[in-house]
């Protein structure tokens, strides 16, 4: 039998959003006890953010609420109250972990300092998730997912290859966010296992600007290897096209022969009298003329759907493939062999859908399951922690909980 | 900068180009001891080669490929042939010791050479394998080509990213690949804690394109939920307004402001002088902001043409309007915020490279935890008396006849009068050149940048 490979693990979660909970979720499934503390009353700002089930706004209703915040419990608790605090710290003589995304320096100010912390539990892992960091010129910059990709230096390079004089454009949905959040769960995890190793905890620091720059990989030494800024992913490898999407029957497709693959491409397209055309053997000939390349594709592509384009090239050993949308993924056979999709109950939204681990693991498979409801388990934990039902009540006509 | 959490792991790591070097680079940064392992016949072509210092190629070119500098410093190299049964049986003995096997070869690769999960199991119990690949270890379409295109094209993003009524976009930065990368990561250290816990290894299958799906969520439920297909909204975020990428004065520059309630609204009005855009009817509140954006975008833009990118940033975050210039690699590697909170690392290359910054792949500050600059990236074979005669203990006469029968050491074969990336960019007109980055590296960084002129051999 598997066991989660956090089993034990407790979690005191004060983010909210989506990098600090993408973060605290890989933690969750992973079998962590991950405490989400909410503001009592409207709770994490996505339980207002759609899609919600049926588009009807609820709190208990949000998809993008759900998704980030599986397998975690949710009690609600006013930090900024004293009386607040104190519950905090009662909860922390359990934790190993507390993981927050105020802005810079109000850990501190509410008197929570990791100073503080360390002096009720010395092994304390803080994790301080923000835009800039906690120390330099931009700390108490405003963020936004739009804004920390642009000065990350993701943004100038997305532009099509055609004309780079265009706008640049940032990519879908929230990358900023998700990138920070991957990236602060590694950081966490690697934290655990050197706590295991030394018995020391640690304050983390992490900085969603430097999160994205990251993720470029590669791409920022070009600067100070040549002196080059790049305006796109150049649409060529050794005069072949990369991955640039053109239209087809029924929606897009990606040419990316990959190296070598391109003379296979008149077989494809059912012209093998263009075998021998330099335009298909020749990298330089396709690089001074890409109009009449893509030109010489255009008309069968526009005849074939996506899939069946991708399964010939593919036979050909060309790495073409479909521009899928995000509803074709829930189709999708390779997806549905892997279960990749899962499905959990919740008590208001009943069963719910949604994408399961990004990765697969033979003897530690990340747990399913649902979105706590907005402090469904004060009940459980505060009792736990000897509190009566009367002074819960008290609690919460002062709105502490 | 590097620090020990995972001292006393080691990795042997057979992964190429980007996805998985990246995983490997954030376990090195992390404190784990990295072995990449390529071969005569396999070297990392695709990043030892391109990017070239000064862009040029030098006598060894596989020692000067930026791409490689970046993504393997505070790794090992060895060369050893896997193609071959003694490089096989070598390989063996290096898993007997280590904790954690990575590879992204295409799915069949290792358990044809009898190097799969279960045979290494065999030899290591608890040793943990992580196969990265575009569609998985299993499944019908496992055996795809694939590339960054796939990962990202297939997840649902590339149809996300983009202006509306124009073709779905690309990333541009090898995203996708980099994600694998990074995802893999967290899935190793996962089973590293749980191999501390249990004495247990496992198998880690990771698909660039799952990576790239779980960062899609919120938009995937909007399907799960209430079947509708969400389509790209270039910059737009629905009832944010302005919100967007504007144009500055000068060439080629940008702002990206995004006003997202209406406090920021009324300090976006105050800075850009404009007060009474607050009393007009169709800027009133959000949503209306949100239905006449197009007008109020023309408006942003006309003003923000005459203004300077950076003097525009400070002047909206001084009154908590979220904004921020859209930087060039160049502004990024020129960065203060980047450079004082140490994003790169000043690493000697020596090589005739000298010294360069190279940027964190795990950018975490551990407070309280010792740290350390990497090492540079591996030249090629450099570490083979290293972990073959020191660790393995195989003796000088051996090693000698495992060089001759090719099974170690050599020199990659690598294509000769490859075109540079340099040249296939200014080819397409892809990017912009600065003759004096030295210099202003220099400046910047406060010490020594590439190689002395005068001293050069």
């Amino acid at each position: 039998m598997s066991e989660p490979a956090f089993n034990g693990g407790v979690v005191l979660d004060c983010t909210e959003g989506i990098a600090g909970p993408y973060c605290t979720k890989l933690l969750a499934d992973s079998g962590a006890s991950v405490i989400k503390i909410e503001k009592p009353g409207d709770g994490d700002i996505t339980r207002k953010m759609g899609p919600f089930l049926n588009d009807k706004p609820d709190i208990e209703k949000s998809g993008t609420f759900f998704y980030l915040n599986t397998n975690k419990r949710s009690i609600t608790l006013n930090l900024e109250s004293e009386s607040g605090k104190s519950i905090f710290i009662k909860l922390l003589h359990n934790t190993n972990i507390i993981i927050e995304n105020f802005t810079p320096g109000k850990m501190a100010a509410i008197g929570l300092s990791y100073e503080t912390l360390t002096k009720i539990r010395p092994q304390i892992i803080l994790t301080s998730i923000s835009g800039f960091g906690q120390t330099g010129p931009y700390r108490d910059y405003q963020t936004s997912s739009l804004v920390t990709f642009g000065l990350s230096g993701a943004m100038f390079t997305s532009r099509p290859a055609t004309d780079t004089s265009t706008r640049p454009v940032v990519e879908g949905g929230r990358q900023a966010e998700y990138i920070t959040g991957l990236l602060s769960f590694i950081a966490i995890a690697a934290a655990m296992i050197n706590t295991k190793d030394t018995g020391k905890g640690t304050w983390i620091d992490m900085s969603a600007l430097e999160c994205v720059a990251s993720a470029l990989g590669a791409n920022i030494d070009e600067y100070s290897y040549l002196g080059l800024s790049r305006k796109t992913n150049p649409f060529a490898i050794h005069g072949y096209p990369i991955g640039y999407s053109v239209p087809c029957k029924d929606g897009w497709i990606s040419l990316t022969p990959g190296l070598g693959g391109a003379p296979n491409i008149p077989l494809l397209i059912e012209k093998p009298e263009l075998l021998d055309d330099p335009l298909f053997t020749k990298p330089a000939q396709r690089m001074a003329d890409p109009k009449k390349f893509d030109d010489t594709l255009a008309p069968w592509l526009r005849e074939h759907d996506k899939w069946e384009i991708t399964r010939l090239a593919q036979e050909l050993k060309m790495a073409f493939t479909p521009v899928l949308t995000p509803g074709e993924l829930l189709d999708d056979e390779q997806l549905k062999a892997r279960e990749f999709f899962v499905e959990a109950q919740h008590p208001v939204m009943g069963s719910v859908t949604y994408p399961g681990a990004p990765f697969k693991m033979s003897a530690t498979p990340p747990r399913i399951g649902k979105a706590p409801l907005l402090g469904e388990d004060n009940e459980s934990i505060y009792g736990g922690l000897g509190m009566s039902q009367k002074e819960l009540v008290a609690l919460k006509k002062q709105g502490i909980i | 900068m590097a620090y020990e959490l995972l001292k006393g792991t080691r990795v042997l790591d057979l992964t190429m180009v980007f996805a998985g070097p990246v995983s490997s680079r954030i376990l090195a940064s992390l404190g784990a001891e990295v072995i990449k392992i390529e071969s005569a016949i396999r070297p990392d072509v695709f990043t030892r080669g391109n990017v070239y210092p000064e862009n040029d190629p030098g006598t060894e070119p596989w020692n000067r490929g930026s791409y490689f500098h970046a993504l393997n410093a505070g790794k090992k190299g060895i060369t050893l042939n896997l193609g071959h049964e003694k490089g096989r049986d070598i390989f063996k003995r290096l898993v007997k010791i280590s904790d954690v096997v990575m590879e992204n070869y295409s799915p069949r690769v290792m358990e044809n050479w009898g190097l799969g999960y279960d045979e290494l199991k065999k030899i290591k119990p608890d040793i943990i394998m992580a196969s990265m690949s575009g569609l998985g270890h299993v499944g019908p379409l496992r055996n795809y080509y694939m590339y960054v295109p796939g990962m990202e094209g297939m997840s649902g993003l590339t149809h996300m990213t983009g202006y509306p009524g124009e073709p779905p976009m690309l990333s541009g930065f090898s995203y996708g690949d980099w994600m694998l990368g990074a995802t893999s990561s967290a899935a190793i250290l996962i089973a590293l804690y749980h191999k501390k816990n249990t004495g247990q290894g496992q198998f880690i299958d990771a698909a660039g394109r799952e990576a790239m799906i779980s960062n899609i969520g919120e938009i995937i439920m909007d399907f799960t939920l209430n079947h509708r297909e969400q389509n790209r909204m270039g910059n737009d975020q629905p009832y944010a307004a302005p919100h967007g990428c504007y144009r500055c004065n000068g060439d080629d520059n940008w702002l990206n402001i995004a006003v997202e309630n209406q406090e920021q609204w009324i300090g976006f009005c105050r800075v850009i002088g404009e007060p009474e855009w607050c009393k007009r009817e169709e800027f009133i509140n959000s949503s209306s902001r949100w239905q006449h954006r197009s007008e109020l975008d023309t408006l942003v833009e006309d003003w923000t043409t005459k203004h300077d990118k950076f003097e525009v940033t400070e002047a909206l975050q001084k009154a908590h309007v979220p904004a921020g210039a859209v930087l060039s690699m160049k502004e990024v590697n020129l960065n203060s915020h980047l450079i004082e909170r140490g994003f790169f690392d000043v690493i000697d290359h020596g090589l005739g490279i000298g010294k360069r910054p190279i940027p964190c792949q795990i950018p975490a500050k551990f407070s309280n935890m010792d740290s350390f600059i990497p090492e540079r990236a591996p030249s090629f074979g450099q570490d083979n008396n290293n972990i073959f005669g020191e660790l393995l203990g195989i003796s000088k006469e051996e090693l000698i006849a495992l060089e001759n029968e090719q099974v170690i050491g050599g020199a990659p074969s690598f294509p000769p009068g490859r075109p540079t990336r340099l040249n296939l960019i200014q080819q397409q007109n892809a990017g912009e050149l600065d003759a004096d980055y030295i210099n202003q590296l220099k400046e910047k960084y406060k010490t020594d940048i590439g190689i002395n002129q005068n001293k050069e051999k």
